[in-house]
């Protein structure tokens, strides 16, 4: 015997900023109206303190055992509420929530007939919704506590070191022959001048010290399945395969800087890129007397949109040391805007000005010229054209992604951006995050960073990780898609449409779905053709009543 | 979709009835297909001011009758026209069983196939009767052959494109690559094969799978 | 027929669009009152019946907004949501409805403006369309 339902609706005020263009009054009317509801109340600031235990309240006096909420977002409030009901005795998710303020009072302001009518039409559409709310649980599975990072470059690294200083093992995968990444090749990091090889070299010995970091070179990561707690990692290194389970996984596969093929006559002798002079700087071995730099080359132009971000440090940082190499070097600047960001990397700029670097500013449509020995550049302080004097050209090109991120990024199946820079679930919110649970990145691999942000992150995202590493389980909230079998036509369209490549046949020719892996998207449930995989969350029901309860029965718009 | 409305135009009620089995492995005539079809007709009937009634199910396997009979039995008197989703089989287990139910084909059965990717089918089956996939290292002339050849490419291929269709490969240049990979070759150079295209019988008996008792065979 | 306020259903992914129209929200862009969200976990979640019903049960038209091209939270439900809107489009061709009903768009959380601006271009289209021929009755 299904028991009745009893929807509570609690129409928020939220002060004025719903109040004061919708009419709460005729909310509450127009809900109390509506089928199954049982009951019907009215709050000034629905979030707040009392506003819940209210809700906690009359939940338990009433019996009520669906909750709709009119208020704000759920994206920031639903949380609450959730909570609200779990404590009331009802599973959190015979939860609704209805957005009447930022979808409708704070955009409809100067229409308060329109959107009193849309209220309304979305509080049906939720109550509609709520009938077919399913009560919705947790499910739990042991955490294999273990890390994988791929990339020892310095962020990679530095992640690798603090997950395994907080007691757990890491598998440490790098691609090339040797651990390190791009700071090999550099010289000094800006803005403190530590030497590179310093930094990274007492890295690499103490990854290699701890027994709790397995490094492994000229590794390739094959294959990933499983999800957050346990994932099975199959990868290689040199002629050797290894299969392993681990917890969590950190990206740190870094970028390149770009080769700046048929830009300003590179030809890798006298017109060389950054990275190139800081190799020469490094040995000593540089004599130009004169020196031009150019920024942005091949970086914020239409096929490569982005600001690479520190590139421009890098030229600073690289004319100073020009200076101090070579008396009396005289080094030019052209840019087209300097990313200078912060305290110390401003003082740096200020220096170099005060040490005699020239910073000459061009446009895109009217770049440098790189003729031998010399530089033709429209000084926009003179209003004319002037040529320099350039023993030696340098290029600043932006870092780009690592050729094979695509590549990782279908084996991990998590999104790259257009750059194809490995995205974040989201940049502000969880910028370490992938939107997959249980991996995370740091340093270029996510975009240019200079060493110290590539450590932040790094440690950042060891912080992270560390997380589902200290516990013994992980639970999860079962927002997942279930396979129905006695539906289940065995046709393999789950199989094939499942971006994280879930679903499985079993030994019946049923489709099975792991909770635990799924991630909750909804692909297949609107692609099976049998309709037979059952998704509690949004389930066909909840949309479809929300699609019946669009336009009101027999209800006459009077406002038209 | 014009037929499907033409047919049951003179319709009040109607059951669209999927089948469970080959048409919706095939995304054709599943629940989901048959609720998109309910729907469209439901709002081609309420555009045109004749508003209709469906009712949606769907049959294990509309070709087995006892997987067709209880759905349609508890079903009765709440539909005037049945529109099957299944293939040709099925509307005709429905038409038998139900002599005096109009059953209606809302699928054009077009060929037995392979799912080459979800999403894109091709046809692979004529149900010739005489299977030569033996001796064409199992690609099958009848169908994969625009002119159903069984003794040879045309000629009219190139770059191993057949000259009806270019995106089409040459079924016989792929029988002989297939047959050279499988060191056959020497099939291609037998008598050539007259094809038996045996008269469809109609009916399988498999006596012993029937009911009843055994005949005597001395 | 002026006064005709077409009815606008809008499935919007909780990644994007939805946070989208909170963005539109709180910077009090203001926009035609005209759509009805309807939440989803991913557009790919969305499937033809679910667009058709909307449109059955009193649309005068439907858009399904995801994420901008490449960065579904899900990786594809975006494109295949796109896709889906399309059949449909064929579908309602096949029933003298204008495909036009039906659209995909694609924004990120962090279009506000964008998301006002596809409610009132879709507002207008819709208006300029006329009721559904399935809704003649209600005006």
């Amino acid at each position: 015997m299904e028991t009745e339902l009893r929807i509570g609706v609690f129409v928020c005020h939220c002060g004025i900023n719903i109040a004061g263009v919708l009419n709460i009054e005729d909310l509450c009317r127009y809900a109390d109206t509506l089928p199954n509801v049982a009951m019907v109340q009215a709050n000034v600031f629905t979030c707040a303190q009392k506003g819940t235990s209210e809700i906690e309240k009359v939940v338990k006096e009433q019996g009520l055992n669906r909750v709709v909420v009119a208020a704000c977002t759920p994206r920031t409030h639903e949380p609450i509420f959730r909570a609200c009901c779990q404590e009331a005795g009802i599973n959190p998710y015979f939860f609704e929530m209805v957005n009447i303020r930022e979808h409708c009072s704070w955009v409809h302001r100067h229409n308060k007939v329109y959107a009193q009518a849309k209220a309304r039409d979305l509080i049906r559409m939720a109550v509609a919704r709520a009938s077919f709310l399913e009560p919705i649980g947790t499910f739990s599975s042991r955490v294999e506590p273990k890390a994988m990072v791929i990339g020892a470059g310095v962020a990679g690294m530095t992640c690798a070191l603090a997950i395994a200083d907080q007691g757990f093992e890491v598998i440490l995968l790098e691609k090339e022959v040797r651990m390190g990444g791009l700071l090999r090749h550099l010289h000094k990091i800006a803005p403190c001048d530590v030497t590179a090889s310093k930094l990274i070299g007492e890295k690499v010995a103490a990854a290699e010290k701890d027994d709790r970091v397995k490094c492994f070179t000229s590794a390739r990561v094959e294959e990933v399945t499983g999800c957050i707690g346990n994932y099975v990692v199959k990868f290689s290194s040199g002629q050797e395969s290894y299969t392993d389970k681990v917890g969590v996984i950190v990206v740190a596969t870094g970028g390149v800087p770009l080769e700046p093929v048929d830009l300003f006559n590179y030809d890798g002798k006298r017109v060389i890129t950054q990275s190139q002079l800081e190799a020469r700087l490094k040995k000593g071995d540089i004599e130009a007397k004169s020196v031009v730099m150019i920024q942005c080359v091949g970086a914020r132009i239409p096929e490569r949109n982005y600001c690479s971000r520190i590139c421009c440090m890098v030229a600073i940082k690289n004319s100073l040391h020009m200076k101090k190499a070579v008396k009396d070097a005289k080094v030019f600047v052209l840019f087209r805007d300097i990313q200078a960001y912060g305290v110390e990397n401003e003082a740096l700029f200020l220096k170099a000005r005060e040490e005699g670097v020239r910073f000459i500013r061009y446009r895109l449509d009217n770049p440098p010229v790189v003729e031998d020995g010399r530089v033709r550049i429209y000084h926009p302080g003179m209003g004319k054209e002037v040529s320099l004097p350039a023993d030696l050209v340098v290029l600043s090109t932006p870092i780009v992604a690592s050729s094979d991120s695509e590549d990782l990024s279908k084996v991990l199946k998590v999104p790259v951006d257009e750059n194809k820079f490995f995205l974040e679930a989201h940049p502000k919110l969880s910028p370490l995050d992938f939107a997959t649970s249980g991996i995370y990145l740091c340093g270029n691999a996510r975009f240019p960073a200079t060493v110290r942000e590539a450590t932040y992150q790094a440690l950042g995202a060891a912080s992270r990780a560390s997380i589902i590493l200290s516990h013994d389980t992980i639970e999860r909230v079962g927002t997942v898609a279930a396979v129905e079998a006695e539906l289940c036509s065995g046709c393999f369209v789950c199989v094939k449409v499942c971006p994280y490549k879930v679903p499985r046949m079993n030994e019946n020719g049923k489709a099975e779905i792991e909770p635990m892996q799924c991630q909750g998207c909804g692909i297949c449930v609107a692609e099976c053709p049998a309709e037979a995989i059952r998704f509690r969350y949004a389930s066909d029901e909840q949309i479809t009543a929300a699609c019946n309860a669009l336009h009101a029965p027999q209800e006459i718009r009077s406002e038209n | 979709m014009e037929e499907i409305l033409t047919m049951v135009e003179e319709f009040d009620r109607i059951l669209v009835l999927g089948c469970g089995g080959c048409t919706t492995v095939c995304c054709a005539g599943g629940a989901r297909e048959v609720e998109t079809l309910a729907t469209l007709i439901r709002m081609d009937r309420k555009q045109k001011g004749k508003p209709v009634e469906t009712l949606e199910a769907v049959t294990e396997l509309q070709c087995e009758p006892e997987s067709v009979k209880p759905i349609l039995e508890k079903l009765a008197n709440q539909y005037d026209v049945v529109l099957s989703m299944a293939c040709g089989a099925g509307v005709q287990t429905v038409a038998q069983l139900f002599p005096n139910h109009n059953a209606l084909p809302a699928l054009n059965t077009l060929f037995t196939g392979r799912a080459e990717e979800h999403g894109v089918w091709t046809e692979n089956c004529l149900a010739c009767g005489d299977c030569v996939l033996w001796r064409t290292g199992g690609i099958c002339p009848v169908t994969r052959c625009a002119k159903s050849l069984m003794n040879g490419a045309c000629g009219g291929a190139s770059e191993g494109k057949c000259e009806v269709s270019k995106d089409r490969p040459c079924a016989w240049q792929e029988i002989y690559h297939a047959l050279k990979r499988l060191d056959k070759l020497h099939y291609l150079k037998q008598e050539p094969q007259v094809k038996d295209w045996p008269v469809h019988p109609g009916k399988v008996v498999r006596e012993d799978l029937r009911e009843g008792e055994a005949t005597r065979v001395d | 027929m002026s006064s005709f306020e077409p009815l606008i259903a809008v499935f919007s992914c909780h990644y994007c669009s939805y946070a989208a129209a909170d963005l539109a929200g709180s910077s009090r862009i203001q926009y035609p009152p005209n759509i009805r969200i309807i939440k989803v976990p991913c557009t790919g979640r969305v499937s033809a019946n679910h667009i058709l019903k909307a449109l059955e049960r009193g649309a005068d038209g439907v858009y399904v907004a995801g994420c901008l091209e490449g960065t579904c939270h899900f990786i594809s439900g975006n494109y295949k949501a796109q896709k889906r809107v399309q059949y449909v489009k064929a579908l309602l061709s096949e029933i003298n409805i204008e495909p036009e009903r039906v659209e995909m768009h694609f924004m990120s959380a962090a279009q506000g403006s964008k998301f006002a601006a596809v409610a009132a271009e879709m507002t207008d289209v819709i208006k300029e369309l006329g009721p559904s021929p399935l809704n003649h009755s209600r005006y």
